[in-house]
């Protein structure tokens, strides 16, 4: 579905992504795991066009979207949940939604998308006309993801969704991308919380220093030596 | 960087005002351009003094022509001769209106009360940057222009001051150019210059080494109200009659972007700036009235009448559209390698 | 009493105009963070539509002013503030002060420098007594006018999905693109607005000051010297504060210059030195709010040292 390969970012003359590639498979859950710096999130920015690779290519649905601007890659098919959560505040919970509405291809079924979000995360229903900056981070999340998801993506990218979360919503959190990919969507997630993360997807890439360095897969969740090393570095 | 390179960098803006002060001054071109070369030297002084603040701080300044239109009304008014200023500024304070100086002191003058004007006002202006630090200084214009164009007792007036001696003469202001350039120079290369533009480039780290930056945003403010109000001394002399409105927007917005034309990050952009805005706005006025050759047969009579004001304002306008950095991307001058020149004539020699 | 009341309405005719002009400016500031100094221009070209078709219908003057200014406004969007939108903040103000400079040597070169008058309807600038106090039709109209496009306005960015995607990219324009928000749109919308509110401005203040009867090409220069002023003093990164700083400039200007006296021998002393005591003012607010008179909290878009 998703198909990253050689991809290479540079910020100024430092590369902070090199020779990178991974596949997402038709309603897969992919894990991307590593440390803070690592390009994780520079690999999900070049994949939704905000900042330009300098090699590689990245294709969706065997056709490149590598060059094109956010939000053309948006109407592709692709959606972000960004990395903490970007929520506007100063707008209502469900001016945020309708936002997520920006990157349809079709503006048919726009009401029963939002439905669907409300139906998956009630809370977000409950305080739909509050301003979202009263919301609390769980419920912020949960917002942006469902932003994300109004706009009907084949793909859902995920940047760090349990950030600041505490336990029992990181619960909630997972469990709700269970239910979404049940609903045909395909999941990149990037996490720090490598241990639920390999345990919870159906393949994990393991990231530092921008390049990949293994692939784990849920049985390896266990496994902590392999966990250790996947973080730290093999020899 | 080396020293000697350094100071190398010095070498194009001097060479470039010399030669046009030499050239202005021989036979090679039309005796009738010679004040044309006059107001181009004029324009450097007052684009590099401009420089000497917002190149070296980073922080945009639309007032600056204020310390130049309180040096060009101080040098003008003091050197209206005596018997004259009952007639022409009839309403001056009594010490005003019963002395006048020399031509060297009221450019003395003129440098002294802009550079004091500057630091009173800088004193507290320099802790804002951004947006606020552009519109404040530019209400600092607005009340300048406002008062100079009003108030009788320290000049015309809604009047224009007349009789103003024309002593701008091409050397003097080849000299008065090339002084505020070299001022300029031993500033940004001095040890305050530097510790100013190294808090443009990181305001953060200059401040964790010890750099007090609202301090050394007011000496290179005071020295550029200095060399702002001496270049308003150059062209009062130069032009021999003043209006508030002549050292206001229009003057603001022209010297403003013949620096962002030229370069705001360097000195060398500053002059290329002014010279080669100067230089396009000399050639339309020729070409409009039929003095230049090739226009003529080209086009089978004189350019139309404004183009200049209109090809000036749009050459300016698509530089800064399309070289948001300007002409000389913020780089000093260089001498070309010799290796490399050594190599162009070869090919050419072949 | 009845002066009074009479400055005072006249006041807050003029902070309306004002008001209209800060949002005309706020609103593209928003979307593309360009402080464009060329606005007044845009309503200088309204004018001289306006003035060039005196004999025409009213209303048919009219639309040529709205054609004129969109279509002018459209031009720059297209030439000028698409390859800025990666510049720096003080290149954009100096390339649109260069803009302003070439649309009013091309109006200099074209019309020449002497005014042309500029007649709309000539009814409106008669006076109606209410209770004593003569107020001119224009003034209740430009007050009028001026709470209608707020609304209109208000409606715009409240309740549309491209006011929406307006008031998302102002606030955060890289997450309202990665959520599907066309940067183009909303700027091409953005800009197409502030020029309806341009055009608005360019029909009134002919007929609501005096001084503006005549179109040149400095027209309308000198009050979006004092707006932008005002929006910065207000706070220019909303579009609110923005406005009111507009607003309570017009305001401040209309009653200054109702009550100094119209000579006098010292600075501050006379109205002709409203302009100092304007920028006098300015200045000092600056020193104690440089965020924004109007701005609640720390949305700083200006840092100080
Ligand atoms: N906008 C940027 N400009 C310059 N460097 C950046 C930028 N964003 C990220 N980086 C650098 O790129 C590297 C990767 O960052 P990032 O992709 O954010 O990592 P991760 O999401 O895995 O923590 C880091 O070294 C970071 O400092
Ligand atoms: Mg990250």
């Amino acid at each position: 579905m998703l198909e990253v390969s050689g991809l290479e970012v540079r910020y100024g003359t430092v590369p902070a992504v090199r020779d990178l590639d991974l596949s997402v498979g038709r309603g897969e859950i992919v894990g991307l795991i590593g440390p803070n710096g690592a390009g994780k999130s520079t690999t999900l920015h070049a994949i939704m066009g905000a900042v330009r690779p300098s090699a590689g290519d990245i294709r969706l649905a065997g056709s490149s979207i590598r060059g094109r601007a956010p939000e053309q890659v948006v109407r592709a098919g692709v959606a972000l949940v960004p990395e903490g959560r970007r929520i506007f505040t100063e707008l209502t919970v469900e001016e945020n939604l309708r936002l997520g509405l920006a990157g349809r291809r079709s503006k048919d079924g726009s009401a029963e998308a939002l439905e669907r979000v409300y139906e998956l995360f009630p809370v977000v229903h409950e305080s739909r006309s509050r301003h979202a900056g009263l919301l609390s981070g769980g419920q912020q999340q949960q917002l942006a993801i469902g932003r994300a998801l109004v706009g009907e993506p084949d793909v859902l990218l995920l940047d760090e969704p349990s950030l600041g979360l505490a336990p029992t919503v990181v619960d909630t959190v997972f469990g709700a991308l269970l239910a979404i990919r049940a609903q045909g969507v395909t999941i990149l997630l990037v996490e720090q919380r490598a241990q639920r993360t390999v345990a919870l997807a159906d393949r994990t890439y393991v990231m530092s220093n921008g390049e990949l360095r293994m692939t784990l897969g849920p049985g390896d969740a266990g496994d902590s030596r392999r966990m250790v090393e996947a973080y730290f570095g093999s020899s | 960087m080396t020293d000697r390179r350094g100071s190398l960098e010095l070498i194009g803006p001097v060479l470039a005002l010399a030669l046009a002060g030499i050239v202005g001054s021989t036979g090679f071109v039309d005796p009738a351009l010679e004040n044309e070369f006059k107001g181009a030297l004029v324009s450097v002084a007052i684009v590099v003094a401009l420089y000497v603040f917002v190149g070296n701080s980073g922080v945009v300044s639309f007032g600056h022509v204020s310390f130049v239109a309180v040096g060009a009304f101080a040098a003008g008014v003091m050197t209206v001769p005596v018997a004259l200023k009952p007639t022409i500024t009839p309403g001056l304070f009594a010490f005003l209106g019963e002395h006048s100086v020399g031509n060297l002191a009221s450019l003395a003058l003129a440098a002294v009360l802009g550079g004091l004007f500057a630091l009173v006002v800088g004193i507290p202006l320099m802790r804002l940057s951004g947006l606020a630090a552009g519109i404040a200084t530019f209400a600092v214009l607005g009340v300048t222009y406002n008062i100079l164009n009003n108030w009788e007792k320290i000049g015309p007036g809604p009047l224009t001051l007349t009789t103003i001696p024309e002593t701008t003469g091409l050397l003097q202001a080849t000299i008065g150019a090339i002084a505020v350039v070299a001022v300029a120079f031993a500033y940004q290369r001095s040890r305050y210059g530097r510790k100013l533009r190294a808090s443009r480039e990181d305001p953060a780290a200059a401040r964790a080494a010890g750099i007090d930056i609202h301090r050394e945003r007011l000496w290179a403010f005071a020295l550029s109200g200095a060399l702002s109000g001496l270049a308003g001394g150059l062209l009062v002399h130069l032009a021999g009659t003043l209006q508030a409105r002549d050292v206001y927007l229009d003057l603001t917005f022209l010297t403003l972007a013949m620096l962002v034309v030229g370069g705001v990050g360097s000195l060398w952009g500053a002059v290329v700036g002014a010279l080669a805005v100067s230089a396009l706005d000399s050639f339309l006025l020729r070409a409009e009235s039929g003095e230049v050759g090739f226009v003529d047969d080209l086009l089978g009579k004189p350019l139309w009448g404004g183009s200049r004001l209109v090809g000036v304002a749009l050459f300016m306008a698509v530089v800064l559209v399309f070289l948001p950095q300007g002409l000389t991307r913020g780089r000093e001058f260089h001498l070309p390698r010799l290796g490399r020149r050594r190599a162009v004539a070869q090919e050419s020699s072949a | 009493m009845t002066d009074d009341v009479q400055t005072l309405v006249d006041a807050v005719a003029l902070g309306s105009i004002y008001a209209l002009m800060a949002v005309g400016i706020g609103l593209v500031f928003g979307v593309l963070r360009l402080v464009n100094f060329a606005y007044g221009q845009l309503i200088m070209a309204g004018a001289y539509a306006l003035a060039l078709t005196n004999d025409q219908p009213v209303l048919l003057s009219i639309a040529l002013c709205f054609a004129v200014v969109l279509a002018l406004s459209l031009a720059l969007e297209l030439a000028a503030f698409r390859p800025l939108r990666r510049a720096s903040p003080t290149t954009m103000l100096v390339a649109t002060f260069a803009i302003s400079y070439l649309l009013q040597s091309i109006a200099l070169v074209k019309f020449g420098a002497i005014g042309k008058i500029v007649v709309v309807v000539p009814k409106l600038s008669e006076p109606v007594t209410i209770g004593g106090v003569h107020i001119r039709w224009i003034t209740i109209m430009t007050i009028i006018v001026a709470v209608l496009v707020f609304a209109a306005l208000m409606v715009l960015l409240t309740k549309t999905t491209i006011g929406l995607h307006m008031r998302a990219a102002s606030i955060d324009p890289a997450t309202a693109r990665l959520l599907g928000v066309r940067a183009n749109a909303v700027i091409t919308a953005a800009v197409l607005v502030s020029g309806v509110i341009a055009a608005i401005v360019a029909v009134i203040l002919p007929m609501a000051v005096p001084e503006r009867l005549l179109v040149g090409p400095d027209f309308a220069l000198r009050e979006t010297i004092i707006v932008l002023v005002g929006v910065v003093v207000g706070g220019i990164d909303r579009l609110l504060s923005a406005t009111l700083g507009g607003f309570t400039m017009g305001v401040a200007v209309g009653l200054l210059s109702g009550y100094l006296p119209s000579s006098g021998a010292w600075p501050f002393t006379s109205s002709v030195y409203l302009d100092s005591a304007v920028f006098m003012l300015v200045i000092i607010v600056l020193l104690i709010r440089p965020e924004g008179l109007f701005v609640r909290g720390r949305h700083a878009a200006l840092e100080r040292v």
